[in-house]
C-alpha cells in the first residue's frame, strides 16, 4: 500500500506549481512585462495570467474558467518597439518579453431586448435590434482585435444584409469578451449582434428534429411509466445484472 | 535546465516517441481493446486517487459526522466562518427579494428563468455570482449533454447507464427526474436557439458517451457548454432579471429549520450585503480548485466548495462526500494548460489512449473512474507513461486516428476549441497526439436534495453541481450540463410553487454560525482555518513571502 | 467567360430577382459569374468620418478580393469586377479610379488595411451591360427564345449608371445602351424623356414625399410616352419606382400602376428561362398580367 501513496506523492510533486503557485528556486529563463506601466521579471514560458499571479497579483475580476471560454480575463498589450495594438486571453497566451498588459475584464455594452419567441425571421430583425450595424465601415478593427481569430468584421456584413446563417457559422466560436465592441469606430456591440443571430438561426434557421417530437409526445402518453416501476423496484442484485446484460449498440 | 530543441512545439525527445504512436497507428486503426469485466475494473480502482490511502478522513462534526471525504474538503467543513456574528448588523436588509439565486453557471441561470416562466416577476429574483454571470463549470463543458430521444433509446436505459456507472448508489427518484426531463431540455434549448449539431436530415448528430449503452451525447462542437449557456444567459438578459457579479455568499441566514436569505460580500470593496429571501436556490458549482490530492483541475477559478461548507453550517446534509470525479484525459503538456479537459468526446470518435510503446491498452470508454486509473496504473505501475519536461507523466491519446476513422477534416470541425487551444501553444493535435493524464473534475457529491431540487432545510433548493445524489458515486459524461439544466428548472418551478403558495419572509440570523463554532470548539478544532475560501492562491511563493498587511 | 462578380446586399435580399435573374441569363451566355469570397458593403452607406477617405476602405477591400481570386487561381488572369446594382457599380468604380489617380490616398488605405496584401490598383469595375455590349447584341439576340414581341419598354437608366461621365457606361447626355439590350431581346422601344431623371435615391427614407413626385413624373411620362412597362438595374431605383407606386396611387388618384422590370428579368424570359429564373413575383407591380395579356407568359402560370 506504501507503493499507491506514494504515486499519489510523486502525482502531487509534479504538479505542485499549477496547484500551489511558482517558487522561484529552479526557474532559469527570465522574461521582463509590464503590467500596467509597471515593470516586472517572470518566469518564462508562463500564461499572462501564471505571470500575473507569479508577479504577486490576486485576481478578483479579469479570471474565470482559466480554461479560454469565459472571455473573462480579456487582454489588451503592445510589444515594446511596435505600434500594433494586440489583444489576447491572458489564461491562453504565453507571456512574452517587453509586453506592456491591461486587463478588460468588462465590456460596457448595448444589448437589446427582445423576446426570441415573438421575433420573426427576417433580413431587417437584426437592424431593427441594432441599427447600429450599419454604421460598420468595413475598417475591420473588430477582426484584428478578436482573441479567438474570428472573422468578426465578415460576419457583422453578414448580420447587415441579414443572413442569419453566415453570421451564426462564423460567430460560433465566440466568447463574448467584448474586445472587438471596444475597439469599434462605430461602436457597434459585434458580441451581442452575434447572439442574437445566432438564437435566430438555431431557433428559427435550423430544423426541429423528429424525433425529439416523438419522445415528448411518448413522454406525455406514459409510455415508459412501466419501465420505471420496474426499475425503481429492483433490488441492486437484480440492478447490477440488468446492467451487466445491456446489449450496446452498433457503432 | 539546458537549452531544448523544439520540434512542432514538442521538445526533440518527445518528438521521437511521437514517431513510435505514428508507427503503431495503422495496426491500432481496427484494433480495440476488449471493456474490462468487473473483476478487473475493481483491481485497477486500487490505484484511482479515491481508494489509494492516506487521502481521506471522516467529518467529526455535524449532521453527517463519521462520514468520509477527502482531506481538503474535511479541512474546509472542520473551518472557521470568515466573520464574527456579532459584527454583522441584521437589521439594515439591503435586498430583499422572493427567490435568491447563488451561482450563474446553467443551474441558476436556468432556476431564474423557470422561475420567472412559473410567475415570480424578474424583479423579485435576485441572482448573485462570485464571478461575473456565466463564468462557471458549466461554460467549460465540452463533451455534451445526454438526453434519450432516438428510437432504439429510452429513458429507462439513460437511466440505467447512469445508475450503473454511479456504482448503484445514485438516489433513484432523483435520477429518474434527470433522465425522464432531458428530452425536453433539448426541445427547450432548441426553443431558446440553441446551435445543436444536426445531420444533414436535421435529426441531432448524437455520439458515444462513457458508460453508456446507446449514442445519446448531444453536443455543439466542442463548445457545448458554452453554447447552451450563452443562449440561456442571454434569454435571462432579454428578462431583465437583476444580478450582482463578484458578490460571493459568504453565509446563509436561517429561522429556525429554515433558510431566509444570505450574507454577500463585495470581493472589490468588501462591503457586506444582507439579502432578505423567501426562496434560496444554491448554485454554487464544484470544488476543482481545491486540487485535491495535488492534482491538477480542469474547473474555473472560482470552485472550492463555498455551496456546501455554509450549507452545512446552515444544518443541511450532504451525500457522496467520499467520491471525486477525475477526468481521465486532462493536459499533461505543455505546463501552461496542465489539467485543461480534453473532451471525452475525443474518444469518442477514434482518439486512442497509448502508451509510451505505442500500445492501445484500455478500451477507451471505460467510465471515468475506471479509464483514469488505467492510466494512472500505466504510467506508474507498469511504467509505461511518458515523461515530460516538468517531471509529469503522461499518456498519449492519439487524436490524428480520428481523421483516419472519420476522414480529413473531421477533427478541425468538431473540435475547434480543442484545435485553436493547442495551436496558441504551437501544437498541432490534428497531426499529432497530445500527452494526457487524469485530472480533477468533478464533485459528485454534495448537498442532499430530493427529485426536485429541495433540501432538507426549508427554503431552500440546490441544483447542479453542488447538490449530491443523482450521480451517485461516479458522474457519467453528458449529465453534468444536463443536471444543470435539470434540475436547475425544477428548483426554479419547485420554489416558484412554494413562493406562489404563500410563503412570507422569515427572521434573518447567524445562530448556526455560533452553533457551529460551539461544535468546532468542542470537538478542539484548531481555529486555524477559515472557509469559504472563495478563491485558491497561485500567487509566487517569493512575493507571499514579503508580504504585509498595513 | 469566368469574372469575379459582387452582388451587394440589396442582391441578397430585396433584389434577389435582379440577382437570380442576372445569373441564370448570364450563364446562357456563356458567362460564369464567381461571387467573390468575404464581399464586404460595396461602401455606398458608408459616412463615418468628415473626411471622405474611410468610405473607400470598403470598395478597396473588395477589389483586392479580386486580386486574391486571380492569385488563388479561382479565376485566370481576370481583373474585371463585374456588378449588377447601379449604386455598387457606381460606389465602387468610383473608388477604383479615386485610388487610381491619387496614389498617397492608396497608400493610405492599403496602410490602414493593415493585415490585408496591398490593393494593386488594376481592377476594373464594370457593369454586366457593358459585358453584354461588349459581347455584341447580336450575339445577345441570338439566343432569345421567347422574343418580347410588342411588348413597349420604356428603358430608365436613373443616375449612377451614367453619372459622372468618368463612371457612367453610357453617353450621360442620350444613353441608348438600354434601348439596344431591349431592342435585341424583342422588344418595342419607347423613349422616356424622363430616362436620367434622379429617382430620389435615399431620400425614400428622410423625404418620402419628394420620392412620390419624382417617381409619378417617371413614370407618368413613360405612360404618356405609349411605355407599358420601365425597366431599372438598381435596386434602390426598382424600390422608389416599383414599391412607391402605392403611395403615388394614393396621391395622384388618376395614377396608372406600370411593371417595373430589372433588366435581367426581362432577359431571362426572352431566353425562355422559366418563371423561377425570372421571379416575377418579387415585383411589387406584378407584371405577370401584362406579360400573359402578350403571349409571353403561359395563362394560369
Amino acid at each position: 500500500m506504501n507503493e499507491e501513496k506514494s504515486i499519489m506523492d510523486i502525482i502531487a510533486d509534479a504538479n505542485k506549481a499549477v496547484t500551489t503557485g511558482i517558487d522561484s528556486a529552479d526557474i532559469e529563463h527570465w522574461v521582463n512585462i509590464y503590467i500596467m506601466g509597471r515593470g516586472y521579471k517572470v518566469p518564462a514560458g508562463l500564461t499572462i495570467m501564471q505571470a500575473m499571479e507569479y508577479a504577486g497579483y490576486k485576481f478578483i475580476t479579469a479570471a474565470g474558467c482559466r480554461a479560454g471560454f469565459c472571455g473573462a480575463c480579456a487582454t489588451v498589450y503592445r510589444k515594446e518597439g511596435s505600434y500594433q495594438l494586440k489583444t489576447a486571453m491572458a489564461c491562453q497566451t504565453r507571456v512574452e518579453d517587453g509586453m506592456y498588459l491591461v486587463q478588460i475584464p468588462f465590456a460596457p455594452a448595448q444589448e437589446a431586448f427582445y423576446d426570441i419567441s415573438k421575433e420573426s425571421y427576417n433580413a431587417a430583425m437584426l437592424l431593427k435590434h441594432y441599427p447600429e450595424v450599419a454604421r460598420c465601415v468595413a475598417c475591420n478593427t473588430c477582426t484584428k482585435a478578436c482573441p479567438q481569430d474570428l472573422e468578426v468584421m465578415d460576419y457583422i456584413q453578414a448580420a447587415l444584409r441579414g443572413d442569419f446563417e453566415a453570421v451564426a457559422e462564423l460567430s460560433f466560436d465566440c466568447i463574448m469578451c467584448g474586445l472587438c465592441a471596444i475597439r469599434c469606430p462605430a461602436e457597434i456591440t459585434q458580441f451581442n449582434v452575434a447572439q442574437l443571430a445566432r438564437r435566430m438561426y438555431g431557433r428559427y434557421g435550423m430544423k426541429e428534429p423528429e424525433h425529439i417530437t416523438k419522445r415528448l409526445a411518448e413522454m406525455e402518453k406514459g409510455n415508459y411509466d412501466d419501465d420505471f416501476k420496474k426499475l425503481l423496484a429492483a433490488d441492486i442484485e437484480e440492478l447490477k445484472k440488468r446492467y451487466a446484460d445491456r446489449k450496446r449498440e452498433a457503432d | 535546465m539546458a537549452e531544448m530543441k523544439f520540434i512542432g512545439g514538442y521538445p526533440e525527445y518527445m518528438r521521437e516517441l511521437i514517431e513510435v504512436v505514428n508507427k503503431t497507428r495503422p495496426q491500432r486503426k481496427d484494433y480495440t481493446p476488449a471493456a474490462m469485466t468487473a473483476e478487473e475494473r475493481k483491481e485497477v480502482l486500487a490505484v484511482h486517487p479515491d481508494y489509494a490511502e492516506g487521502g481521506k478522513r471522516a467529518i467529526s462534526i455535524g449532521q453527517n459526522k463519521g462520514d468520509m471525504g477527502p482531506n481538503e474538503v474535511i479541512d474546509l467543513l472542520e473551518a472557521y466562518p470568515l466573520i464574527e456574528p456579532a459584527d454583522i448588523d441584521l437589521d439594515k436588509v439591503d435586498y430583499s427579494v422572493d427567490l435568491l439565486i447563488i451561482g450563474g453557471g446553467l443551474a441558476g441561470t436556468a432556476a431564474a428563468i423557470w422561475a420567472n416562466n412559473e410567475g415570480i416577476a424578474a424583479e423579485k429574483i435576485l441572482l448573485v455570482n462570485k464571478l461575473r454571470h456565466g463564468d462557471s463549470n458549466s461554460i467549460m463543458a465540452e463533451g455534451g449533454t445526454q438526453a434519450a430521444d432516438r428510437e432504439n433509446d429510452s429513458p429507462a436505459i439513460h437511466w440505467l447507464d447512469a445508475m450503473g456507472g454511479g456504482h448503484f448508489t445514485n438516489k433513484p427518484d432523483v435520477l429518474k427526474g434527470l433522465v425522464e426531463d432531458a428530452p425536453y431540455i433539448m426541445h427547450w434549448l432548441k426553443e431558446s436557439g440553441a446551435m445543436i449539431d444536426q445531420d444533414e436530415a436535421g435529426d441531432y448528430v448524437e455520439r458515444w458517451g462513457g458508460g453508456t449503452c446507446r449514442k445519446r451525447m448531444h453536443a455543439c462542437a466542442d463548445y457545448t457548454g458554452l453554447e447552451e449557456l450563452r443562449v440561456i444567459r442571454d434569454e435571462f438578459r432579454t428578462r431583465k432579471i437583476p444580478v450582482l457579479e463578484h458578490n460571493p455568499v459568504i453565509e446563509l441566514f436561517t429561522d429556525g429549520n429554515r433558510v431566509t436569505g444570505a450574507l454577500l460580500w463585495n470581493l472589490e470593496t468588501h462591503e457586506y450585503k444582507i439579502v432578505k429571501a423567501k426562496a434560496t436556490i444554491l448554485a454554487t458549482g464544484g470544488f476543482g480548485r481545491l486540487h485535491i490530492r495535488g492534482f491538477p483541475t480542469t474547473n474555473h477559478y472560482g470552485a472550492t466548495y463555498d455551496g456546501p461548507v455554509i450549507a452545512y453550517r446552515a444544518g443541511a446534509k450532504l451525500k457522496d462526500t467520499d467520491t471525486v470525479q477525475y477526468h481521465p484525459t486532462g493536459a499533461a503538456y505543455p505546463q501552461q494548460i496542465i489539467g485543461l479537459l480534453l473532451t471525452e468526446k475525443l474518444r469518442s470518435m477514434g482518439a486512442q489512449p497509448v502508451n509510451v510503446k505505442g500500445e492501445a491498452f484500455v478500451f477507451p470508454l471505460e467510465p471515468r473512474d475506471v479509464e483514469a486509473s488505467s492510466f494512472i496504473r500505466e504510467c506508474y505501475v507498469h511504467d509505461k507513461g511518458v515523461v515530460t519536461p516538468t517531471g509529469m507523466r503522461g499518456i498519449w491519446l492519439d487524436t490524428p486516428m480520428i481523421d483516419v476513422k472519420n476522414g480529413e477534416g473531421t477533427t478541425a470541425k468538431a473540435f475547434p476549441g480543442m484545435v485553436r487551444m493547442f495551436k496558441r501553444f504551437d501544437l498541432d493535435i490534428v497531426a499529432d497526439p497530445v500527452l494526457v493524464f487524469p485530472t480533477l473534475h468533478y464533485q459528485n457529491g454534495g448537498v442532499e436534495t430530493d427529485p426536485w431540487g429541495k433540501t432538507d432545510l426549508d427554503g431552500l433548493w440546490v441544483a447542479g453541481e453542488v447538490s449530491g445524489g443523482v450521480h451517485g458515486k461516479n458522474r457519467l459524461m453528458g449529465n453534468s450540463t444536463l443536471d444543470c439544466l435539470v434540475f436547475g428548472r425544477r428548483s426554479g418551478m419547485s420554489a416558484a410553487k412554494y413562493l406562489k403558495s404563500g410563503a412570507q419572509s422569515g427572521n434573518l440570523s447567524l445562530t448556526h454560525v455560533d452553533r457551529y463554532v460551539t461544535m468546532l470548539k468542542e470537538a478542539e478544532i484548531a481555529p486555524e482555518r477559515k472557509a469559504p475560501i472563495l478563491l485558491p492562491e497561485y500567487r509566487g511563493k517569493a512575493v507571499l513571502a514579503r508580504m504585509i498587511d498595513v | 467567360m469566368k469574372i469575379p462578380y459582387y452582388p451587394g446586399c440589396s442582391l441578397k435580399t430585396t433584389a434577389r430577382n435582379l440577382e437570380v435573374s442576372a445569373l441564370a441569363s448570364a450563364s446562357t451566355l456563356g458567362i460564369e459569374m464567381v461571387e467573390i469570397p468575404r464581399w464586404n458593403c460595396c461602401g455606398t452607406v458608408f459616412s463615418l468620418t468628415s473626411d471622405d477617405l474611410m468610405h473607400h476602405v470598403a470598395p478597396v477591400r473588395n477589389l483586392v478580393r479580386v486580386q486574391e481570386m486571380n492569385r488563388q487561381g479561382i479565376v485566370d488572369n481576370e481583373y474585371r469586377l463585374l456588378t449588377l446594382c447601379s449604386m455598387c457599380f457606381n460606389t465602387m468604380k468610383g473608388s477604383a479610379l479615386r485610388v487610381a489617380d491619387n496614389p498617397d490616398d492608396l497608400d493610405k488605405i492599403n496602410n490602414f488595411m493593415d493585415r490585408e496584401e496591398d490593393y494593386e490598383g488594376n481592377v476594373e469595375v464594370v457593369h454586366l451591360m457593358e459585358i453584354l455590349r461588349e459581347m455584341g447584341f447580336d450575339k445577345i439576340g441570338e439566343a432569345v427564345t421567347n422574343p418580347l414581341g410588342d411588348l413597349k419598354i420604356a428603358p430608365y437608366y436613373g443616375c449612377m449608371l451614367l453619372r459622372p461621365k468618368e463612371i457612367g457606361i453610357d453617353d450621360p447626355e442620350d444613353p441608348t445602351i438600354g434601348a439596344d439590350l431591349f431592342r435585341a431581346l424583342g422588344a418595342e422601344i419607347v423613349d422616356n424623356p424622363y430616362k436620367k431623371v434622379c429617382c430620389g435615391a435615399y431620400h425614400t427614407v428622410a423625404d418620402k414625399n419628394l420620392v412620390i413626385d419624382l417617381a409619378y413624373s417617371i413614370l407618368s411620362q413613360a405612360d404618356k410616352a405609349g411605355a407599358e412597362a420601365i425597366t431599372t438595374s438598381c435596386p434602390l431605383c426598382a424600390f422608389n419606382l416599383d414599391a412607391r407606386q402605392k403611395e403615388i396611387a394614393e396621391k395622384y388618384p388618376e395614377f396608372k400602376t406600370m411593371p417595373v422590370f430589372y433588366f435581367t428579368q426581362l432577359m431571362a424570359l426572352a431566353f425562355g428561362l422559366g418563371e423561377d429564373k425570372c421571379m416575377f413575383e418579387g415585383n411589387y407591380v406584378d407584371p405577370r398580367p401584362l406579360l400573359r395579356a402578350k403571349a409571353l407568359l403561359k395563362e394560369g402560370s
